[in-house]
């Protein structure tokens, strides 16, 4: 018919635009997360003592998974992120929800200064960071640890109870005023009508922080958590670079440090591979297990 | 969605991009067989070639722009990497998955059989290494040897002694400790005498040295019949060394700060450690970062177990190894021979602080053979080169060492956050790595 064709045409059209992100989503995402759960199930064995006979890869089912979930340190590890999680994500999105509208609030003086104050963490790179900090926590080299001993206070900011929270420091410290450039940004986009309006019905500061502000500011806020939560539980540059100044971070303490460890130091691939499934797992458990709790509390993310 | 993801991705951490790169690199990986790959004929000559060589070691530099200068057509290009247990080995290993390693790198006698394991070295006895056998001391040639083939080429070892504060000890009308019964005694009056000062740490996340220890204390942790390793780590003597540091640790009169890190750098410049075992490439260490102490150090043997008598222990030691995928084998063994033998590359690389060395007659003659000033005119490397005559040259290393390391610092640090003792993370030890070997499908028994 002659109607067909221009149909066809029709509806491969929108493909057709979809096609790039399609293919650039594969390449970067689908393809690398499919091959990890293929080498997850899979492991290598050697012949002779020292693998001079050669070796296999073989096809192994779960035993990885068994392996990581038996693995008291891995599960240590998973457990330790996740208390970081409980006490990081509160602190960095009511922190950076804080600062924010202090920024956005109509009697703040020096805005682009703080702004930018606030940012420019974020422009030094994790590891960098990690450095700089590391010298500021080591007792001897830190003038902040030897002031306080000065004081009579003794800190050891690297000890066992103690250099998980130094660690939350560095990653407040450098992701906060990403956080609240997001919120700013948001907050930029409220119209000045509702301000008015807020104003003219004897609304206080407080009150318009309370009723309009935070509530305008939530898919902002729930975006900034959203990455907070991806984003400590993938801790892994912090506790890579303090790991040669303190006794207290091994070679399992968080999830991705033991899968880079299984993978780079004991040339388990396969088990590393596993790892780094579960703990993607985890992260999508939890991220979309916050936002379901958000949307059935009313309104859309 | 794609607003996202871009913001994901901006935001997107080293780890992930690593753990992906990992997973993408370890596509290379699949079945290897052990037919070897066609010998290369070396080049013909005029033809330029040119290697890479990875490595960490002080003063490799100077010995690389010499071959250059002297060997126009085969040109090195040096890269220097991370030191092996802090990220040069794990870069090795994802450069030899992807399949772009460099020719040649520097690899440590412990790691040797990890990364023969891995298929990751060329076999040097196809290529006629084996002539250059006696060039070098014999217990570190045989470090490269397997299967009756040659798999690196030594450079030098790390026989040890003991660093100390003369002055500091002289001050306090201490003798340097002959046995480890007086280095005990010695931690006490040290610390007694200054509140500030420690005779030593113990590194607890640089297992390395334990293991030097527990060897200089008489153990074997490892061996190979046939095809099936044994594993006797917490035998006797290694778990008297442990309750010894136990011991120390419980008195309060050691340090536990981490060697090799900022801290205890510092503490070797201000007398707040004033003593090291360690082995002899620890002189570059410390008179590269206290070169305010110069004159204060001076040298005696390791402590003994048994008095009067003399056994040392080697902690450190490599070799120049050819990777697997290099391009040109012949000219890159030619270079690791002339790197470790020549008289002015050794030369350079003693300058640089890199050891002990290898070749065989590496110390007579040397630049080590000079009274020192920075060790108060003591002619110290007497001290090694006796220690270096007195090592248990048996001593055999596992293809999973790295995560005995691991599961020994593990438990050391566990132990310094009150979890467990020195000796519970020896015993866990024991049977993590029994674990280790068994999940690479190799064949292992316990030394009992």
């Amino acid at each position: 018919m002659a109607t067909r064709a221009p149909r066809r045409r029709r509806n491969l059209a929108p493909f057709a635009f979809v096609a790039p992100f399609l293919l650039l989503f594969l390449l970067a995402f689908a393809l690398p997360i499919g091959y990890a759960v293929y080498q997850s199930v899979m492991d290598v064995e050697y012949t002779g003592a020292l693998g001079l006979g050669g070796s296999h890869t073989v096809f192994v089912a779960l035993r990885n998974y068994s392996d990581a979930l038996s693995d008291h340190a891995f599960l240590r590890s998973v457990g330790r992120v996740l208390l970081f999680a409980a006490v990081q994500v509160p602190v960095m999105v009511a922190l950076s929800a804080g600062l924010a509208l202090l920024l956005d609030s109509a009697s703040a003086r020096g805005v682009r200064f703080f702004r930018a104050a606030f940012f420019l963490p974020y422009g030094v790179p994790g590891v960098i960071a990690s450095i700089l900090w590391g010298f500021l926590y080591v007792p001897g080299v830190s003038p902040l640890v030897d002031g306080m001993r000065h004081l009579g206070v003794s800190v050891d900011l690297l000890g066992g109870d103690t250099v998980l929270w130094s660690i939350a420091n560095i990653v407040t410290w450098e992701f906060a005023g990403y956080n609240i450039l997001v919120l700013v940004a948001q907050l930029r986009t409220v119209p000045a009508e509702l301000y008015e309006a807020a104003r003219i019905d004897g609304a206080s500061a407080w009150a318009t922080v309370r009723y309009v502000k935070l509530p305008l500011l939530r898919p902002a806020l729930i975006l900034t958590t959203v990455f907070t939560i991806i984003g400590t539980l993938q801790l892994f540059a912090e506790p890579l670079v303090l790991k040669p100044v303190s006794s207290s971070i091994d070679s399992a303490y968080t999830p991705n440090l033991s899968a880079y460890n299984e993978a780079f130091t004991n040339d388990n691939y396969h088990l590393a591979a596993a790892e780094a499934v579960l703990l993607a797992l985890t992260a999508f458990v939890l991220s979309f297990g916050f936002l379901r709790l958000i949307n059935k509390r009313g309104g859309d993310a | 969605m794609s607003r996202t993801t871009r913001l994901r991705r901006s935001r997107g951490t080293l780890a992930v991009t690593l753990a992906t790169a990992s997973l993408l690199i370890s596509a290379c990986g699949g079945s290897t067989g052990s037919k070897d790959p066609a010998v290369q004929a070396p080049v013909k000559p005029g033809q330029k070639v040119d290697l890479r060589f990875w490595s960490w070691v002080p003063g490799v530099d100077k010995a690389v722009d010499k071959w250059n200068a002297t060997h126009p057509d085969i040109q090195v290009k040096l890269e220097k990497i991370p030191a092996g247990s802090s990220g040069g080995y794990a870069k090795m290993r994802a450069a030899l998955k992807s399949g772009n390693a460099p020719d040649l790198a520097q690899v440590e006698y412990q790691e040797i059989p990890s990364f023969l394991l891995e298929n990751g070295l060329v076999n040097l006895s196809r290529y006629g290494a084996d002539k250059d056998r006696s060039k070098f001391v014999d217990w570190q040639w045989q470090q490269g040897v397997f299967d009756k083939s040659v798999y690196a080429i030594p450079q030098a070892s790390g026989p040890m002694g003991l660093f100390y504060r003369s002055d500091l000890f002289k001050k306090w009308g201490i003798e340097p400790p002959a046995t480890w019964d007086e280095f005990a005694q010695a931690a006490q009056k040290i610390h007694d005498a200054d509140p500030k000062a420690y005779i030593s740490t113990f590194p607890a996340g640089n297992s390395a040295w334990f293991t030097a220890l527990a060897w200089q204390a008489g153990a074997k942790w490892f061996g190979v019949n046939g095809d099936t390793w044994s594993v006797n780590i917490d035998s006797p003597q290694t778990l008297k060394v442990a309750a010894f540091w136990d011991d120390l640790r419980s008195k309060k009169v050691i340090k536990t700060e981490p060697d090799f890190a900022n801290g205890w750098y510092k503490d070797l410049q201000t007398g707040g450690i004033t003593s090291w075992v360690s082995a002899q490439w620890g002189d570059a260490i410390i008179s590269g970062n206290a070169p305010q102490t110069t004159g204060k150090w001076a040298v005696a043997p390791m402590p003994q177990w048994t008095k009067g008598s003399n056994v040392s222990a080697n902690w450190g030691g490599s070799s120049t190894a050819v990777l697997k995928g290099a391009g040109h084998i012949p000219e890159a063994l030619k270079f690791a021979e002339w790197l470790n033998t020549d008289p002015a590359s050794v030369d350079l690389l003693l300058q640089g602080g890199y050891g002990w060395p290898a070749a065989a007659d590496g110390y007579k003659g040397s630049s080590l053979d000079k009274p020192s000033p920075f060790f108060g005119g003591q002619k110290y490397n007497e001290v090694f080169a006796q220690a270096d005559k007195s090592i248990d040259t048996s001593w055999k290393w596992i293809p999973t060492i790295d995560a005995t390391y691991q599961h020994l610092n593990d438990g050391f640090q566990a132990a310094l956050a009150g979890k467990g003792t020195f000796i519970s993370a020896v015993q866990q030890a024991q049977k993590q790595t029994v674990e280790d070997l068994k999940r690479k499908g190799l064949k292992v028994s316990t030394g009992k």
